[in-house]
């Protein structure tokens, strides 16, 4: 059985101006009859993808492409607004490092508790507390407030929890951008046990030589959609060939497609469509991926 | 959506709500007193200037309306000071209590946003951290006078049902407010009017009979009124329990709580948009 499995899932959010809206404004508007509900923004359109029990997936794309969305969805954080997600087994997430911790509070207080926000038992994390100072190499600093660790340091604890419990799904989220040499090899071993261990890894990163070196299979994502899904080297290639291109990927809107939600929807993306077929389970239809190749013309064929 | 997560029975669940509650209210209590154990008592600090300065104050001139009749020993103004003290315990834990949920679910919304969490967590985690900080400081006070005043064991087995209710009334007002302040930012200085107008329609420091007839009723809207004259009757009267004041003060006590169960609920879909 597929432990991830995402079918046609959407997801509209408030948009980001509604975020510093008060109770005064609100009641004079509503006085005032101008009131109107606020505006949602599809920030996932109509992704599907499987992935395979012990899959390592990459998922890339440029920022704002919806990556850390969907891997709230992943998580449970984020109900979709349409569309199902099945996920199976206990997940272990590291997205945006030392989130959580109570910085007033002693580390080992925080592996306690961070251990217990993440699906731990209580004492099972109090008889886990050595092994995880000292994989994390943290032994001498047990008694000190988080708030006096380094960035490095916090990145390294956090890590070290939420590996310490074999779990079935990992979630990585940059991480390996922080810590020094000698911490990205070990995390890299640990990642490497787990996987051993059969755990299924998703894996948000910018930086693609990581990825080509990881992950089994690439997602790529554009503006809330999935653009494409496959092997490894061959999606990477596209993706850099279409930024080198200068082929519009990122955060500008295009007007609106005839078949996409008016003005709201990421509309689709032109021009850096590649060989339409990869050889994979086509769990999505080809259309929502490809459509609008209109535009600007084609940048690679 | 459909989410089935291995080994997500009912108990399970239970359990580990259980626990991230135990560590919420460690986490909380360790940030109030970075482990000085006597700190929990530097907050009967406030009820008891308070008091003091209720009782120079008014109580020369309300002690007429706390006397007991045919009492030789009876005492007015120690009655009037200790009626006092019962209020302000009461009042200071609402106050307490739901100011302090009132930010929970907006300051842990960064944990949010990294793990599923069930959100109602941070609301009770905070009334429970007050519930222990209560059974610490204020009831074994109210224990003692309890006893010394009802003389009956009675009264010490009814003293936990007006709490009981004390606290239906509190997470239900914190549950609705910290919901509120997910989409109102500027909650707060509403809501410090809200404790103020709520502290001054309560009768803590004067007898409710000095309000008008026609302006009682406002007394009897505020579930805490009712609540408060419950711990009153069972700690400071020299008669039974009254058990339909214990009635009427669980039955405030269940119509809050419910009503910010309902709202909190309603409201927790779209929190995520706005953390």
């Amino acid at each position: 059985m597929q432990p991830i499995c995402l079918e046609n899932v959407s997801l509209r959010r408030r948009t980001q101006e509604e975020f510093s809206y008060d109770l005064k404004r609100t009641v004079l508007y509503f006085l005032e009859g101008k009131y109107k509900h606020p505006p949602k923004k599809l920030v996932l359109d109509q992704v599907s993808f499987c992935v395979e029990h012990r899959e390592k997936l990459g998922i890339i794309g440029a920022n704002g492409a919806g990556k850390s969305t969907l891997l709230k969805v992943i998580s449970g954080i984020l109900q979709p607004t349409q569309g199902k997600a099945w996920v199976c087994g206990r997940i272990s997430p590291l997205i945006e490092l030392g989130a959580g911790f109570d910085p007033q509070n002693s580390v080992i207080k925080n592996i306690i508790s961070y251990g217990v926000f993440l699906g731990g038992r209580r004492r099972d994390m109090i008889r886990r507390v050595d092994a995880i100072l000292e994989w994390a190499e943290l032994e001498d600093y047990a008694h000190t407030p988080v708030k006096a660790l380094s960035s490095g340091m916090t990145a390294r604890l956090s890590f070290a929890i939420a590996t310490d419990t074999q779990p079935d799904i990992l979630i990585l989220d940059e991480v390996m951008s922080v810590g020094d040499a000698s911490f990205r090899n070990k995390a890299q071993e640990r990642m490497r046990q787990l996987w051993d261990a059969s755990s299924t890894i998703l894996f948000v990163s910018h930086d693609l030589n990581t990825v080509r070196e990881t992950c089994d299979r690439v997602l790529w994502m554009d503006r809330g959609r999935v653009m494409r899904w496959g092997n490894t080297n061959e999606i990477v290639d596209l993706y850099l060939k279409a930024v080198n291109e200068g082929a519009d990927i990122g955060l500008h809107h295009h007007k609106a497609l005839p078949d996409s939600q008016p003005a709201e929807g990421p509309a689709a993306l032109n021009g850096s469509a590649g060989p339409p077929s990869l050889g994979e389970p086509a769990a999505f239809s080809p259309e929502t991926i490809y459509q609008g190749s209109g535009g600007e013309g084609s940048n690679d064929q | 959506m459909t989410r089935s997560i291995s080994g997500s029975h009912l108990r399970s669940q239970l359990r580990r709500n259980l626990e991230l509650l135990q560590v919420l209210v460690d986490m909380n209590l360790y940030a109030r007193y970075r482990g000085s154990f006597l700190g929990v008592y530097w907050s009967m600090l406030n009820p008891i200037i308070m008091m003091s300065i209720y009782t120079v104050i008014f109580g020369k001139n309300f002690a007429p309306y706390y006397r007991i009749p045919d009492d030789p020993h009876d005492n007015p103004i120690l009655n009037y000071l200790l009626s006092a003290l019962v209020g302000l315990i009461t009042i200071n834990f609402f106050t307490a209590a739901t100011s302090q949920t009132l930010p929970s679910v907006v300051q842990n919304g960064s944990i949010l946003n990294k793990v599923r969490l069930p959100v109602a967590v941070f609301p009770v985690s905070a009334i429970a951290a007050n519930i222990f900080q209560f059974l610490i400081g204020s009831m074994p006070l109210l224990v003692l006078i309890t006893l010394v005043k009802s003389h009956n064991i009675l009264n010490l087995i009814a003293l936990p049902f007006p709490f009981i209710a004390l606290i239906l009334v509190s997470l239900g007002t914190g549950l609705t407010i910290s919901a509120l302040f997910v989409f109102f930012r500027d909650l707060p200085y509403f809501y410090e009017l809200v404790v103020f107008v709520i502290s001054l329609t309560t009768p803590v420091f004067y007898p409710a009979t000095i309000v008008p007839d026609k302006f009682r009723f406002i007394l009897a809207l505020n579930p805490l009124s009712s609540i408060m004259e419950s711990f009153r009757q069972i700690a400071l009267k020299e008669q039974l329990p009254d058990l339909m004041a214990i009635v009427y003060a669980l039955m405030s006590g269940i119509i809050v709580f419910v009503v910010g169960f309902v709202v909190f609920r309603k409201l927790q879909g779209e929190f995520m948009d706005l953390l």
